[in-house]
């Protein structure tokens, strides 16, 4: 489990620092992906539960007994959710670029800067 | 028939006392007496003490032209706004600590309502499209944020040097404390702020040498360079009852007290008559002393400074006198 | 009639119409129009509608989605809830969308793909009201995901020009980075407490700080710090502000930023409780304090008309965070009203904006001049908004920023902290600041000689007027009748955002929060509607003109005339301007020239702040990751 959250955490910082370092906007949208797996990878784990079974009741089903530890559900969900919301949000970022690499020919973060000051 | 008589004792407060005729009676003379007393410094004869007043009157009866450049509905009434809201104030300070409208007249009111009549000098001369009055608007807004520091920093140090522990603002207060207390001005930690609103009065009058926005020599008088006839005339105004106000808020800030003694009894209709007459002279001959401390005395013996020497000698040394007794009052001394 | 399913059928009623237009509008204008009045109108309508039970009998209305109601005190699915503090948020947020709906038929009658703008701006509408209605935390994560996508598209909206796609290309990687802390710090929240409802985290947390909550508390914060655009995460919205067409610049400062302030103080006064920690109240003022002051002198230096209103919005949130972060009922209040006023006159001053690049296609402050004679109404509403925003008396920005002042200075008072002094001198500079730049704008765009490209300038249509009458109108209002506003909206509002007790147990069922001993956060009682009353002053002020008035004309009789040129005056040298007897010829004081004192003065600090603001989306990432360091070290030493 330890090794779920170093990971995790690892990841974040990894995209964080992609951001703020890599100047090709392709290489910015790839980090807030990296970004985004990481803090899926903490959802995910948070919610899982050693020797937990897949969270269906089926206790009277097949009379497991009452005893059986589930996985938390909710965080799969809330994966799913946030996958979801990442694609589309990567989706966006990645058609902008095309978009700004037609008006500008460049796609490198030192030449994208007509709005400053 | 009490609510008729509050009615008709309110409209004489805003129209006669405190209002209009005295604040626009007293700015003239102070004006005039402004100008003479320069003239003799500098050893000429000068004007009468009424000339200001005949200038309005001439100006009342001249054209007034609307530049072709010009938002007229703007242009036009700018003047009589700012005239208007320099009224008003009046009417907020106590004079001679009569208090006309018992309701709260807070500080940072007082401060915002100031800003009004300098706004529409800077929104008319705005109006009336010339370049001249580009750079003076330009100029009086900096002057405006030049001053606007200070002042505020004065009204913070007397507003905890009165409040104490409670939130009180309004003059009212103030005035009831001297009364109780004292002259703000008599605590010894309180004389940097007195003299940074000292100096701060020259700027928001906009007297020599803090007079940049309307250079006459340089900028033909800014904002007021298309300005004719009556507007011109309520400007001119303008500057005379501004200059009565800042100093009756200066006194009321920092002279509260020092009507005590002054009760003769005499009453007419439940009113004390006398009492309101002798403090009102009285009250107009501090402002008296304050103008020819303030701005003639200054304005006889400089000459114009820039603007940016303006700006930063308002946010370093100005600022920093007030500051000091800001600080002084807040540790408790 | 059962309004408890008003919420989500307006949230619901708004995505549904979005995708209607999409389908049905995409082509003919006329539908199109329709759809999207409809919609916008029936979801404000109804949400207007709850104003009654709630401000009127102190209701707090709970829904549960699928009636999933909690099991044993546990929440299990989405609750929507709204109580006085969400319903004053509602309001801001149907007023703008209504109001910007109405002004982008006329507005953005020329673009093309209109259907896929409506779309968006219905989704965008749609989640903002979804946002400030939900109780669950995660569904809140997922309105504010959805509000920064669509309000990127918006940005992009108008993709011919390059620099629009940049912008939204900057909003959409800080606004991802912020969501993605928002994100993290949701998931140590449940991680610990095992729920996702708002109501229940608070009466689990509080009292309970424990490092992850701490760690949460700092990621939430600044999730929603970026949300709404505080110094130093505030770089795309200048940018974001100035590309988006001024339908949507509108939209982004009176809903879009309010979103995030909401999330702030839902945050900071109910799910962790914290705000009566004076060290939190001065970290938040902090914020206020600095995003107030680099809003308001970055907009000083600014040459683009919608630009210079973007970096006022910072400035104007600035005030609102530093308001809320005094934890006092006259803190709140004021904060709120000064959010409510934003709202009004900043979307009033950028529908300004919005009309004149619609009559001019500019607002570079460079090139335009003497709108007035072409523009007069929107001159006077112009006049209104900027009044307004500077704090002149009788507008309502002057009403809320006082009442800011007394709040700030009460604290420092009650505190005895000097701290809070320099923060009350620095809200009256900055204010007077603001002033000096809308007179900047005033003198570049409205008066002055208008250039000879603009001579055939013309007033905009109806429909973009009517929005901007109505604004105006409700400044003057805000600022007249502040008290009536006060005792029956504000007031209500913000004691519920420190009735944390009654939001729990509407939701949980009573006496929920007393088994799990939450108290409320104690404030001081004080509001401030009783300070002052401007009717007074209006009063004295109209006797003084009449008599004024009154004098002039009896004085003045044949004498002193006004003389005003003709038609072809400009060859009558009696009206052209005085150029020192040199022949008269166009010369305007354009912007960038004005306040030149004052910007020599500072000129090493204006010198710095253009470095900053490099637009490098690089520098900016590392601006927030950096920053979000910082405050996550700042909250640990507070808390352990």
């Amino acid at each position: 489990m330890i090794f779920n959250y170093i990971t995790s955490v690892i990841l974040i910082v990894l995209g964080l620092y992609t951001v703020c370092a890599k100047r090709n906007l392709i290489k910015i949208v790839l980090g807030l992906g990296i970004t985004d797996y990481g803090i899926n990878l903490l959802i995910v784990s948070i919610g899982y539960n050693n020797g937990g079974t897949a969270p269906i009741y089926a206790a009277d089903l097949f009379n497991i007994g009452g005893t059986a530890a589930f996985v938390d559900p909710i965080p799969q969900a809330l994966t799913l959710t946030s996958i979801v919301i990442g694609a589309c949000v990567d989706a966006m970022a990645l058609s902008l670029v095309i978009m700004i690499n037609k008006r500008y020919k460049s796609i490198d973060a030192n030449e994208i800067r007509r709005l400053k000051g | 028939m009490t609510g008729f008589f509050d009615i008709i004792e309110n409209i004489i407060k805003a129209l006669v006392f405190p209002g209009l005729l005295f604040a626009t009676i007293g700015g003239l003379i102070l004006a005039g007496f402004d100008r003479k007393v320069i003239a003799r410094m500098q050893r000429r004869v000068g004007p009468p003490i009424l000339q200001p007043t005949y200038d309005f009157f001439k100006l009342a009866g001249k054209e007034t032209i609307v530049p072709h450049a010009a938002n007229k509905p703007v242009y036009l009434a700018a003047p009589f706004v700012g005239y208007v809201s320099l009224i008003v104030m009046m009417t907020l300070i106590p004079i001679g600590g009569y208090s006309a409208f018992s309701g709260k007249a807070d500080l940072i009111v007082i401060l915002y309502l100031l800003t009004i009549p300098a706004v529409a000098l800077i929104v008319g001369g705005s109006a009336s499209g010339s370049p001249y009055a580009g750079i003076g608007v330009s100029r009086e807004m900096v002057t405006m944020m030049a001053y606007e520091l200070p002042l505020i920093i004065v009204f913070l140090a007397v507003a905890r040097l009165v409040g104490g522990s409670s939130l009180e603002f309004s003059l009212q207060y103030i005035n009831a404390w001297q009364v109780a207390n004292g002259p703000v001005i008599s605590h010894l930690a309180m004389i940097p702020a007195a003299l940074a609103m000292l100096l701060v009065i020259p700027a928001e009058v906009g007297t020599q040498p803090f007079d940049v926005a309307e250079a006459e020599t340089e900028i033909c008088e800014g904002p007021l360079v298309e300005y004719s006839g009556l507007p011109l005339g309520m400007f001119k105004l303008n500057t005379a009852v501004k200059m009565f106000v800042m100093t009756s808020l200066f006194s009321a800030l920092f002279l509260g007290g020092i009507y005590n003694g002054i009760h003769t009894g005499v009453t007419l209709w439940g009113i004390h008559f006398l009492d309101i007459i002798i403090r009102a002279i009285i009250h107009f001959a501090i402002s008296l002393v304050v103008t020819l401390i303030c701005m003639t005395t200054v304005h006889a013996v400089t000459a114009r400074l820039k603007i940016e020497h303006l700006f930063k000698f308002y946010w370093t040394v100005v600022t920093g006198l007030a500051l000091i007794s800001l600080i002084l009052v807040w540790i408790g001394l | 009639m059962n309004y408890t399913h008003f919420p989500v059928l307006s949230v619901m009623g708004l995505f549904l119409g979005g995708f209607l237009v999409e389908i049905f509008g995409s082509k003919n204008k006329t539908v199109r129009n329709i759809i999207v009045m409809l919609f916008t109108t029936v979801s404000a309508c109804l949400m207007l509608y709850l104003t009654i039970p709630v401000f009127g009998r102190g209701e707090v209305i709970s829904y549960w989605m699928g009636n999933w109601e909690p099991v044993g005190g546990h929440a299990i699915g989405i609750g929507y809830e709204i109580d006085g503090l969400n319903m004053f948020f509602v309001i801001l947020v149907v007023l703008t969308y209504w109001l910007s709906a109405v002004y982008s038929i006329k507005y953005m009658e020329k673009d093309r793909h209109l259907g896929h703008y409506y779309t968006l701006f219905l989704m965008l509408a749609g989640s903002v009201l979804g946002l400030v209605c939900t109780g669950d935390i995660f569904n809140l994560y997922v309105m504010v995901e959805i509000m920064t996508f669509a309000a990127v598209a918006l940005t992009a909206f108008r993709n011919k020009k390059g620099s629009n796609l940049e912008a939204a290309f900057k909003y959409l990687v800080i606004g991802s980075v912020g969501s993605g802390f928002t994100l993290t710090g949701i998931t140590l929240l449940y991680m610990q407490f095992h729920t996702l409802n708002m109501a229940q985290l608070a009466s689990l947390v509080s009292g309970n700080m424990t490092p992850v909550s701490v760690l949460a508390l700092s990621f939430m914060f600044i999730g929603f710090g970026v949300k709404s655009f505080i110094v130093p995460f505030h770089t795309p919205a200048a940018d974001a502000y100035m590309s988006a067409p001024t339908s949507i610049s509108m939209v982004f400062s009176g809903m879009v930023n309010k979103a995030g302030v909401y999330g702030m103080i839902r945050l900071l006064y109910m799910v962790f409780r914290v705000i009566d920690k004076s060290a939190i109240q001065i970290v938040v003022v902090v914020f206020g304090a600095v995003t107030m002051f680099i809003g308001v002198t970055m907009a000083l230096a600014q040459h683009d008309f919608k630009r210079l209103l973007a970096f006022h919005s910072i400035s104007q949130i600035g005030y609102v965070i530093t308001a809320i972060g005094l934890c006092s009922l006259m803190g709140m209040t004021s904060g709120l009203f000064h959010a409510m006023n934003h709202t009004l006159f900043k979307g009033l001053l950028f529908l300004c904006a919005g009309a004149v690049l619609y009559a001019t296609g500019t607002t570079d402050l460079d090139k335009l001049g003497g709108l007035s004679k072409k523009m007069p109404k929107t001159t006077i509403c112009f006049l209104i908004g900027a009044f307004s925003i500077s704090g002149l008396p009788p507008f309502n920005g002057f009403a809320s920023k006082w009442m800011i002042y007394q709040a700030v200075y009460e604290k420092a008072v009650v505190t005895g902290n000097f701290f809070y002094t320099f923060v009350t001198v620095t809200a009256v500079v900055v204010s007077v600041m603001t002033l000096a730049s809308f007179i900047k704008v005033t003198q570049a765009v409205f008066f002055g000689q208008a250039p000879k490209n603009l001579a055939n300038t013309k007033e905009v249509p109806f429909s973009m007027r009517l929005p901007m009458w109505i604004m105006s109108a409700l400044c003057l209002f805000g600022g007249v009748f502040y008290r009536l506003i006060g005792r029956y909206l504000l007031i209500p509002a913000g004691q519920a955002a420190f009735n944390i007790t009654n939001y729990i147990d509407a939701m949980l069922g009573e006496s929920t929060a007393v088994s799990a001993s939450v108290t409320n956060v104690s404030m001081d009682l004080a509001d401030g509607f009783s300070y002052w009353n401007p009717i007074v002053w209006l009063v004295i002020f109209i006797t003084v003109l009449i008599a004024v008035c009154l004098v002039l004309i009896m004085g003045s009789g044949s004498r002193g005339k006004v003389l005003e040129s003709g038609k072809d005056a400009a060859e009558d040298g009696k009206y052209s301007t005085f150029f020192s007897g040199e022949k008269s010829e166009y010369s305007h004081v354009a912007g960038s020239d004005l306040f030149w004192g004052f910007k020599h003065n500072w000129r090493k600090y204006f010198g710095i702040m253009q470095s900053v603001h490099s637009g490098n989306i690089n520098d900016y990432s590392l601006m927030t990751v950096i920053c979000s360091a910082l405050i996550v070290i700042v909250f640990t030493v507070i808390f352990i």
